[in-house]
């Protein structure tokens, strides 16, 4: 049989796709219709083809019709025959849809669909955006009857029967039950996300009561981790990202409080009906951290730059709406309504006016940050004073790191003086009085010091030479006429050029502080500008002189041991010990908890406006008003809601959030549960997890999915019964054993023959990596860690930290995410940049994947600290090692061979080297 | 070397390439993509070279980017009447007072740099790309473009993705997609960042989207090694392959216990191929291998050490089409730090902007189009010149440059399947709309597409619920510019 080349790869198409017919159900000719077909014919020929209108005679709604052809006489449709088709004829001549004719894709589409016999799916077939009946999706919850199978030993529950079921009638066996090693660590990075330490799986082992298994599910679904990991998969859906986006791509700082909250849903196993009505409308109410769920709303990305002209200020406001839209539908509701901005919906019954009563529904919601009290205000204030109190100390102790001054040096030993901050430390002495003479300034102007402090050992944290602590600053002159500049600035405890003194003289003056009572002091602390924005008037030649009584001066420390302010190079600053690495992060996050503390919190989670007037939009386009829409719901959905025009803001999102919580409303339920099993399985029922419309895929097994979104509404929408009914399964314990049966009838083991091991997240890996090491903060919640250098330009600029440090050995899920600059090493491992929704991650394997775990600094200091770990743990005879090292990273000791091999690698070059392919290893990155 | 588990999967790759050619392949690599699992025990080589839907006269492309929207006014759009009338208000008839990004315009406002007529075709550009001018016989002008934002962010990623929203894969990306790479040691997509940073909208402009990650631009210039591609300092070449044989040997004994693991399978392959990549790239990298000529052609050593520095990123992204790398986005200026000092947004001092960027930008680009000529490479490469859109013909209020303007703006293409010595399409005379043969960006795309050989309606790819393509719902090829 000779075809043409472009038929053939139709046919070509279709025969590929049917070797997914026992995947999916999915690839024979009716597939081919629903997929392909039925959206061109109910969208494009149906409004007139129809069996009310029957233009032409031709009516194309059941197969037995359509050939029938029309009152022309000529045959539409010949099946085998795309030739002989008038149908055909007319949409390639482009008569036909008249104005707007088929695209050629859908052209060859139709031939190939006639050539292999025009089979429909379905009749009649509806015109789009009446077919709502046709949606599985939008049926009512069923509640099946669990089916009768054959292997009555084993299933557990109803799961396993509807999967047992679907499996017999293919006459495949479920493969045996996995072993406990492999189980421990299946269900202990499913619902935590990170490996099961060593004592963990020798308990589990060693374990001899009958519900074990149970117990160890228990167990994790009580532990604050499970949070973390499925808090991700939820921020994922979310799109979730810690930055506007754009040009300007600014960091969204105080975005956190959601993601926490987020993390303590799934922890507290908030039900979803609540879980729904915080993230829409948590604003009107709702307490703590529940007020910062609204975050959801405004979780996308926003552009913020300016622009003069309304169109483009209009444009980018409907581009702000459509992000809440499309991410409150496809979330909560699996449903691409964005596809009807500028049309009905193609393929699902959703027509145009519906996006915009939406639209109205969401009218007030803006991008911007709200007041919030996160905290009640005493707790924060207390908080506050005791981190200004450690902050104090572990200054103190920094300050300690700094070298000794040596008044009397002829050669430099310590850096240039700093227009910021300068210390001049020097033994401990008693004294009432410190002097501050300044012989001459970087520039010859009158000097400037905008706070001169005084501290000693006995006093930890405290400025004895502030006007607080009853000490009195005098000078020798001040700087006339300006009020910015008076001694008493010197002592009061307030910064910057705006609160200093200046000298009376061009490059000299002395400037005195005067203690309440005499002190052993150790350092004077002094500088310019802290702000950091001026560096004139510095003092580059001066002296510090102490004495207890007026009058006996004695010389402390001076510049004459410092580099001259633009002489050859500072001195080499010695290498910063673990010490003081330990001190200085400490400090930083001390510092970022005070400021955080000193005033109740903005959150990024969402402005409520008085709503505007909402108008449908003709092809979406702002410049083309119509009709005023009103809030309302999806109109398919029963039962619905619709508001006033002039209904006030808050209630319109309530009623949105009540409709999405209510029980009737079948789709929240489904596309949830469909989400857990996804998570827990590696793919869904439905495998287009945030569409279930008419192109989306049809569930594997949908009885299942209905008996589980039924325990699901059973439960008050509680998710921790469902993880525990999902994972106590036969189907969930099986082995990932491959069996020839199995893998002929269905190698993507669509109906659950065996467990599909799985490449683990990003942050799974980064998470397993530290905790494996011995280096995984469990710190939880608050500001996120950023591994990007601070930076002010007006336009964000990421540049990754050259190093980071144990500031950033959190869980991923708390790494600051800017969107679209992903993480320099765990990034490639498909992480999603936030830009849009991410309802399943692609599980893709590539090179520059290979080097970033091979060659990484990152991973080079874990294997480093994992090795030490081991050493720790055991000493360092090889084998020992060895053995610890694979219980460590893989939960399993090594096998003979392995067992050789890594001791030569360890003998030849080091432990670190082992745990550096450890690391690496297949197996350490699989849930198995 | 290479092991039995790579040679293994290489036969598989045969196999597999020889089955699936043209557009079964792409139809395929989506199928795997979505149902990787189901085609066990045969890593898919995403990559492998496919067929296009048709034959296509380029193989490769240059998109050569000049990031912060460069005034074609300035450039290559001859504007005698706008001579005419400097310093007079833009007339009624062409908007009158019209209120544009930053806000209101002042008067009318020539160009800074003479226009004269250059080559053969007598084509007038300005002298303000001197060499790139000289060129005009090479290349095929379009006049007459349009883009649907006056914002940069979003601008920019209209010309990368055709979407002005971020989320959707980069030209480069649907075209490593569909066509796969001409090389087997080196990315099929990379992007080279301008000296002084990346573009305005990063790394989402060489994005796979919703595309899997095969299809990712990599980050990669002369002065930009690929990230974590060196072997570690403190660890010897023996050492490194120590580690790597008891990997190769740990991951094989997995992989024996779990037959038809193509997971396993494809992350062996993985580690082999970013083993191959750490010789190959440094070659690649190796400007020093350039004769003395060819280095003075571009500029490599000049004084300047931005234009230094951009003219090496030209002859890098020479020798990465010579070594089938398949797409390579070269950027000229990056993110704005202060309007108009390093990209081309010359909003209040076009004259001493320009002065600053035009020597930047032109010999070393005029270097890359003469140098693809003569080696014979741009038989089937093409080089694509573009930029976010075009700047107004008047002077903004109170300030010596011009505000953005999407209504006309100018690219140019050279090379493989193009005409030469052509313009196509025109804006008004005064160069401040299109009004003959209005084409928009998706047209721009779908002529690129076209060119290699593939269809822009047919290069789709299945994302929440919808068959997404690179040009949206829209784009017709611009058949005036086919030779």
């Amino acid at each position: 049989m000779l075809l043409p080349r472009r038929l053939m790869w139709c046919l070509v198409g279709l025969a590929v796709l049917a070797g997914g017919v026992a995947k999916g159900g999915d690839g024979d000719g009716a597939g081919f219709f629903r997929r392909e077909i039925a959206p061109i014919l109910a969208s494009r020929c149906l409004s007139c083809h129809s069996s009310d209108r029957k233009k032409g005679g031709l009516d194309l709604t059941t197969r037995a019709v359509a050939l029938a052809g029309g009152s022309s006489g000529e045959l539409a449709i010949v099946p085998g025959k795309p030739a002989e088709s008038e149908l055909l004829a007319k949409v390639e001549s482009g008569e036909m849809p008249p104005k707007n004719p088929l695209a050629k894709g859908q052209i060859e589409a139709i031939r190939a669909w006639i050539a292999t016999g025009a089979v429909y799916d379905r009749e009649p077939l509806k015109p789009a955006s009446a077919d709502a009946g046709a949606l599985w999706s939008l049926r009512p919850i069923a509640r099946p009857t669990p089916p009768p199978v054959k292997n009555g030993s084993w299933p557990r529950s109803a799961v396993d029967r509807f999967i047992l079921a679907r499996l017999e009638s293919e006459a495949i066996e479920p493969a045996p039950e996995a072993d406990r090693r492999v189980l421990i660590r299946r269900a202990t990075l499913d619902l935590t996300g990170l490996p099961p330490s060593p004592g963990e799986i020798q308990a589990f082992l060693a374990d001899p009561r009958p519900d074990a298994y149970e117990r160890l599910i228990d167990r994790l679904l009580a532990s604050p981790r499970h949070g973390e990991r499925w808090g991700r998969h939820w921020l994922d859906v979310a799109r979730f990202g810690e930055s506007h986006g754009y040009e300007t791509n600014m960091p969204r700082y105080n975005a956190w409080p959601y993601r926490d909250y987020v993390i303590q849903a799934f922890n507290h196993d908030l039900p979803y009906p609540e879980f729904i009505r915080d993230q829409i409308a948590g604003d009107a109410g709702a307490l703590g951290l529940a007020s910062a769920a609204t975050g959801f709303l405004v979780a996308g990305t926003h552009d913020g730059v300016g622009n003069a002209t309304p169109e483009g200020m209009l444009q980018q406001r409907m581009d702000d709406l459509d992000d809440v839209i499309a991410a409150t539908c496809s979330t909560f509701l699996g449903l691409t309504v964005q596809c009807a901005r500028c049309h009905d919906h193609k393929f699902d019954p959703i027509p145009q006016r519906d996006y915009y009563a939406l639209q109205a529904v969401f009218a007030g919601v803006k991008h911007g940050e709200r007041v919030l009290s996160l905290i009640p205000d005493q707790d924060r204030l207390a908080e506050l004073e005791q981190v200004n109190r450690e902050l104090g100390r572990v200054e103190d102790s920094l300050d300690g790191f700094e070298p000794l001054a040596q008044p009397l040096a002829s050669r430099p030993t310590r850096a240039a003086v700093d227009a910021v901050h300068d210390i001049d430390r020097f033994e401990p002495v008693r004294a009432r009085f410190i002097r501050f003479q300044i012989m001459s300034t970087n520039d010859g102007s009158e000097p400037c010091l905008d706070e001169l402090e005084v501290r000693g050992p006995d006093q930890p944290g405290v400025n004895l030479g502030s006007a607080a602590q009853g000490a009195k600053a005098s000078a020798s002159s001040a700087y006339a006429g300006d009020p910015r500049h008076q001694i008493g600035h010197l002592n009061d405890g307030r910064e910057s050029n705006e609160r200093s003194w200046i000298s009376g003289e061009k490059g000299k003056g002395w400037a005195r502080i005067e203690l309440a009572a005499p002190a052993r002091i150790d350092r004077v602390i002094w500088s310019r500008d802290r702000a950091g924005v001026y560096r004139d008037r510095l003092a580059v030649s001066y002296r510090i002189e102490v004495a207890l009584d007026a009058g006996q001066w004695r010389v402390v420390a001076s510049s004459a041991d410092r580099v001259r302010d633009g002489a050859t190079t500072n001195p080499p600053s010695p290498a910063v010990s673990r010490e003081a690495q330990a001190l200085l992060d400490r400090r930083s996050w001390l510092r970022e908890r005070s400021k955080r503390l000193a005033r109740p919190d903005s959150v990024y989670s969402g402005i409520f406006d008085t709503p505007t007037p909402t108008r449908l939009l003709a092809r979406g386009d702002p410049a083309q008003p119509k009709d005023l829409v009103a809030p309302a719901s999806l109109s398919v959905v029963s039962p619905r809601f619709s508001l006033d025009q002039s209904s006030p803001e808050p209630a319109r999102r309530r009623a949105l959030a009540a409709w999405l919580a209510d029980p009737r409303n079948p789709l929240p339920s489904r596309v949830l549960a469909n989400r857990v099993w996804q998570y827990h399985m590696g793919r869904g029922l439905v495998s287009t997890p945030n569409d279930f419309g008419a192109l989306g895929s049809p569930p594997t097994h949908p009885e299942l999915l209905d008996w589980l979104a039924g325990e699901l509404v059973r439960n008050g929408g509680r998710l921790k019964p469902l993880h525990r009914l999902i994972m106590l399964s036969s189907t969930y314990r099986q082995a990932s054993a491959v069996s020839a049966r199995g893998q002929a009838r269905d190698s993507g083991a669509l109906l659950r023959w065996r467990y599909e091991p799985r490449r683990l997240e990003a942050e799974a890996i980064r998470d397993a990596m530290l905790f494996t090491s011995g280096e995984l903060r469990s710190t939880i919640g608050g500001p996120s860690y950023s591994i990007w250098e601070p930076n002010t330009n007006y336009v964000a600029v990421y540049n990754p930290l050259k190093h980071l440090g144990p500031g950033t050995f959190r869980r991923m899920v708390y790494q600051l995410r800017p969107r679209s600059r992903l993480d320099g090493t765990f990034g490639v491992f498909d992480c999603p940049d936030a830009a849009q929704t991410t309802p399943n991650r692609t599980v893709s394997t590539t090179a520059p994947q290979a080097l970033a775990l091979w060659n990484s600094e990152f991973v080079l200091e874990r294997a480093a600290a994992l090795a030490e770990r081991a050493r720790r743990e055991v000493g360092g005879e090889p084998r020992e090692v060895v053995s610890r090292l694979f219980l460590i990273t893989l939960g399993r000791a090594p096998t003979t061979s392995e067992e050789a091999g890594a001791v030569a690698l360890i003998e030849h070059d080091s432990p670190a080297a082992l745990g550096r392919v450890l690391y690496n290893s297949s197996e350490f990155l699989t849930l198995p | 070397m290479i092991s039995p588990t790579g040679l293994d999967w290489l036969d598989r790759r045969r196999f597999l390439g020889s089955f699936s050619s043209g557009l079964g392949a792409i139809a395929l690599s989506w199928m795997l993509q979505n149902d990787q699992r189901s085609v066990a025990a045969a890593p898919f080589d995403p990559l492998a070279p496919r067929a296009p839907h048709f034959p296509g006269r380029a193989k490769r492309v240059i998109h050569l980017f000049c990031v912060g929207a460069v005034s074609h006014l300035d450039t290559w759009d001859y504007k005698p009447k706008l001579i005419q009338m400097h310093g007079r208000p833009l007339p009624d008839s062409h908007g009158g007072k019209v209120v544009t990004f930053q806000g209101e315009n002042g008067n009318l406002a020539q160009s800074p740099w003479k226009f004269r007529p250059k080559g053969k075709c007598g084509k007038h550009v300005s002298d303000l790309l001197p060499r790139l001018g000289d060129l005009v016989d090479d290349m095929c002008f379009i006049h007459s473009l349009t883009s649907r934002t006056n914002t940069h962010g979003p601008g920019e990623i209209y010309m990368s993705t055709g979407f002005t929203r971020e989320g959707a894969p980069s030209m480069g990306a649907w075209v490593s997609y569909a066509l796969g790479t001409l090389n087997h040691d080196l990315p099929a997509f990379v992007a080279i960042p301008d000296p002084r940073g990346v573009p305005q909208q990063g790394p989402v402009n060489w994005s796979n989207g919703f595309l899997p990650a095969y299809s990712q631009g990599t980050a990669w210039g002369a002065d930009r090694p690929i990230e974590h591609l060196a072997r570690p300092a403190g660890i010897d070449a023996e050492a490194d392959r120590r580690a790597a044989s008891f990997l190769r040997e740990l991951n094989q004994v997995n992989l024996a216990q779990s037959p038809g693991d193509s997971d396993l399978a494809a992350r062996i392959a993985a580690y082999e191929l970013a083993g191959r990549m750490q010789t190959s790239a440094p070659e690649a990298g190796d400007l020093a291998a350039e004769s003395p000529a060819t280095r003075a052609l571009y500029g490599v050593d000049d004084v300047n050490p931005i234009k230094a520095g951009f003219a090496r990123n030209c002859l890098f992204a020479r020798r990465l089409i010579e070594r089938g790398v398949r797409f390579v986005t070269l950027y000229n200026g990056a993110f704005a730090m202060g309007e108009g000092v390093q990209n081309w947004d010359g909003h209040q001092r076009i004259k001493s902007d320009y002065e600053r960027h035009g020597p930047v930008l032109d010999q070393p680009a005029a270097a890359l189009l003469v140098d693809l000529k003569a080696r014979g490479l741009l038989d089937d490469t093409l080089l694509v010149w573009t930029t976010e859109f075009g700047r107004m013909p008047t002077f903004q209020k109170g300030a010596q440059g011009r505000d953005h303007n999407p209504k006309g703006f100018t690219a140019w293409m050279a090379g493989a399947g193009v005409k030469r010595g052509t313009s196509f399409g025109a804006t008004d005379e005064l160069g401040y709309q299109a009004v003959e043969n209005v084409v928009d960006v998706h047209d721009f795309h779908a002529t690129v597409l076209h060119l290699l050989g593939l269809d822009h309606t047919k290069l789709t790819f299945r994302h929440n619920g919808a068959d997404r393509r690179l040009t949206d719902v829209a784009g017709k090829v611009i058949s005036g510019l086919l030779a």
